[in-house]
């Protein structure tokens, strides 16, 4: 019974964990413009990021390392370095947008400026880190981040034509009045929100935090297959919401109080309330998770003792550094650049910096000499290549789609 | 010496011929005892011009998916070749074959 | 395991090093190869870990400047980096384990400096958190 309770609360914590502020605003933006007809890059972006967090779950469990240990001992320090910083770089981005998501939040609950709570987030980001307990932590955001079934609720209660929204996100068309490179600059934009790297980064190192071995894998396996495409259905209510609501009366996405809008129009305060309390969950939670990634990352590219396992004065360089990243987090934000726009440009070079780390994993995954008996199968390993072709069109297809279209303007 | 001091390294031919960099150093467990084990005592140096894919260890293992990196590095790295220690001489920042046509490197079970 | 065959880039270098507790000491920045007086093979004598080490590995000007400043900065060890005999050695694989603490071992100066005049003046710096 315990471990049903365990796997349960394993998948739970994987569905509010899968959200965070890219996925907010990725999905509700497209939906307000292309209706359910990029449904698909949803799909495969689910199926990608359950397909990379397998492997690197999996390589983590046997060899007890994270992914920026292997990618320096397989791309060399040079090399190496050269991903560390493009990949941290992305983290980091994401940090500020999602830091910026819980002051925007909070500022929707409140109607006080963002900015006013900006400070406050980030000491307390750093401040759960350095007090609360690694699964801990990472339960109780995952599972308050579940309050953003509120969508799906809200979904189902503005009682949509659900054949007409299957047959939107099955005949995937481009709208009139829009460019096949705008359309595509956004499929891009999706599929960087499904797949960002940071969530291998924590995925993996966070699989060594909690100490798990070859015996975990079946639960690991689990919450992954799992949880992480109940979130994708999560991201598609998000999107199908801003397609009933905002689509038809021509209104765009450039602040959280949009995304809310058809929430509140279908619940009203009560929906308000619950969805607030997700954003928070998922953002903060999503916080929490980069600002580790930065620290595992680089103490892992250069072999610092790092985690939340031990007293932070045993990891003291780790503990630095991401105290460093949530302070300069906060401080790009407090620039007053727009937290959506930092979001919108985290995903796009998310998309660059995928096959970075996921070349590197996918060959490890399948060398003896590490995994011994546990190297990808076949199935794996066919899919695994079809994945690795798409993410590297992906990645140099993003920048050259963000310049022709200014950014999906 | 430092492996660093290795890595990289020119590679010529008895004629002077450009033949790569050192992009490995094979080692073999049957040096002096130190401690617990056999030293790792270099047996031969891992030569080719392309240091990032043959650092994927493709062209050191026999079978090793997925085929379509496997198959990728393969055409990287073909022209790589080794060079046993035996054959060769280290000048200053080079490494002088004693032999123009290096084999291929052998695979590690 | 003699006769064994690894290649230094491929197997040894860039490893992860573990002392006696599992807490990391460094990555295998370098090694250092012994040269016989009597003309037989080098082998490799001792892990070397650090800046110091890592520095000629990543060359160019990135490279000089890491090696300059861990050097200007170092109270102890001087030009040298951290070094970790190969009889210390108790395991090699995906990681590799050494018969050591890390204070034994000594190589980690950069870290108690992280520790002593930041990290540990922060309420809190020794509770482990589980």
């Amino acid at each position: 019974m315990k471990v049903v309770l365990k796997v349960f609360l394993g998948i739970l914590t994987a569905i509010g964990g899968f959200v965070d502020i890219g996925d907010l605003v990725a999905n509700a933006v497209v939906g307000a413009r292309f209706g359910l007809s990029l449904a698909w890059v949803v799909v495969i972006g689910v199926v990608g990021i359950c397909l990379f967090a397998d492997m690197s779950g999996r390589v983590a469990a046997v060899t007890g390392r994270g992914t920026f240990d292997l990618v320096r001992e397989r791309l060399g320090p040079r090399a190496g370095l050269a991903n560390l910083v493009a990949s941290t770089f992305v983290t980091f981005l994401t940090l500020a947008a999602e830091v910026g998501g819980v002051a925007l939040a909070l500022e929707l609950a409140t109607s006080v400026s963002y900015l006013l709570f900006v400070p406050l987030v980030a000491f307390l980001v750093w401040f759960v880190i350095w007090r609360m307990p690694f699964e801990k932590m990472e339960q109780a955001f995952g599972l308050a981040g579940l309050a953003l079934l509120a969508f799906a609720v809200a979904l189902w209660q503005l009682g949509p034509d659900w054949s007409e929204l299957l047959r939107q996100a099955t005949h995937p068309s481009v709208p009139d009045g829009e460019g096949h490179p705008t359309y595509l600059f956004y499929a891009v934009s999706l599929f960087g929100a499904a797949m960002t790297p940071y969530e291998v980064f924590f995925f993996s190192s966070g699989a060594v935090e909690e100490g798990w071995s070859r015996k975990d894998l079946r639960t690991e396996r689990l919450n992954v297959y799992l949880g992480f495409p109940l979130g994708g259905l999560l991201s598609l209510a998000i999107a199908a919401c801003a397609t009933l609501v905002l689509l038809p009366q021509g209104i765009g996405v450039d602040h959280l109080d949009q995304v809310a809008l058809p929430v509140v129009l279908s619940l009203g305060k009560v929906g308000l309330a619950f969805l607030i309390v997700g954003f928070v969950a998922a953002t903060f939670g999503a916080a929490l998770e980069t600002a580790l990634s930065t620290g595992y990352s680089l103490s892992q590219y250069l072999g610092w003792q790092w985690g939340k396992r031990t007293a932070p004065r045993e990891a003291a360089r780790f503990h630095a550094v991401v105290l460093i990243s949530v302070v300069l987090g906060a401080m790009l934000i407090l620039t007053t650049l727009d937290p959506v726009k930092v979001t919108e440009y985290s995903l796009v070079f998310s998309a660059v910096a995928l096959p970075l780390t996921y070349l590197p994993i996918l060959v490890v995954a399948n060398d003896p000499d590490y995994m011994g008996e546990s190297v990808n199968g076949r199935v794996v390993n066919a899919l695994a290549s079809v994945y690795l072709v798409l993410l590297t069109v992906v990645a140099f297809a993003a920048i050259p789609l963000m310049i022709a279209t200014k950014a999906g303007q | 010496m430092r492996g660093a001091d290795l890595l990289g390294l020119p590679v010529v031919g008895p004629g002077g011929e450009d033949l790569g960099r050192v992009l490995d150093v094979r080692l073999v467990q049957d040096g002096p005892i130190l401690g617990a084990f056999a030293a790792l005592r270099i047996e031969g140096l891992v030569v080719g011009r392309r240091a990032l894919a043959a650092r994927l260890g493709y062209d050191r293992y026999d079978a090793q998916g997925p085929w379509l990196v496997a198959a990728g590095v393969a055409r990287l790295t073909r022209g790589t070749r080794y060079l046993p220690w035996a054959d060769l001489q280290l000048t200053d920042g080079e490494v002088r074959s004693q032999v123009a046509d290096l084999g291929p490197v052998p695979k590690i079970a | 395991m003699t006769g064994r065959v690894r290649d230094l880039a491929l197997h040894l270098l860039d490893r992860q090093v573990v002392d006696t507790d599992g807490a990391a000491v460094g990555n295998v920045d370098d090694v250092e190869l012994h040269v016989p007086e009597d003309g037989s093979p080098p082998y490799v004598i001792a892990l070397l870990t650090g800046p110091q080490a890592l520095g000629p590995r990543l060359g160019g000007r990135l490279g000089s400047w890491l090696v300059f400043w861990s050097h200007a900065l170092s109270r102890h060890s001087g030009a040298d980096p951290g070094r970790i005999g190969m009889e210390l050695l108790t395991d090699l694989g995906a990681q590799v384990t050494v018969a050591r603490s890390r204070v034994e071992l000594g190589v980690h100066e950069n870290e108690d400096r992280a520790r002593t005049y930041f990290v540990e003046r922060i309420p809190g710096a020794r509770d482990a958190r589980r």
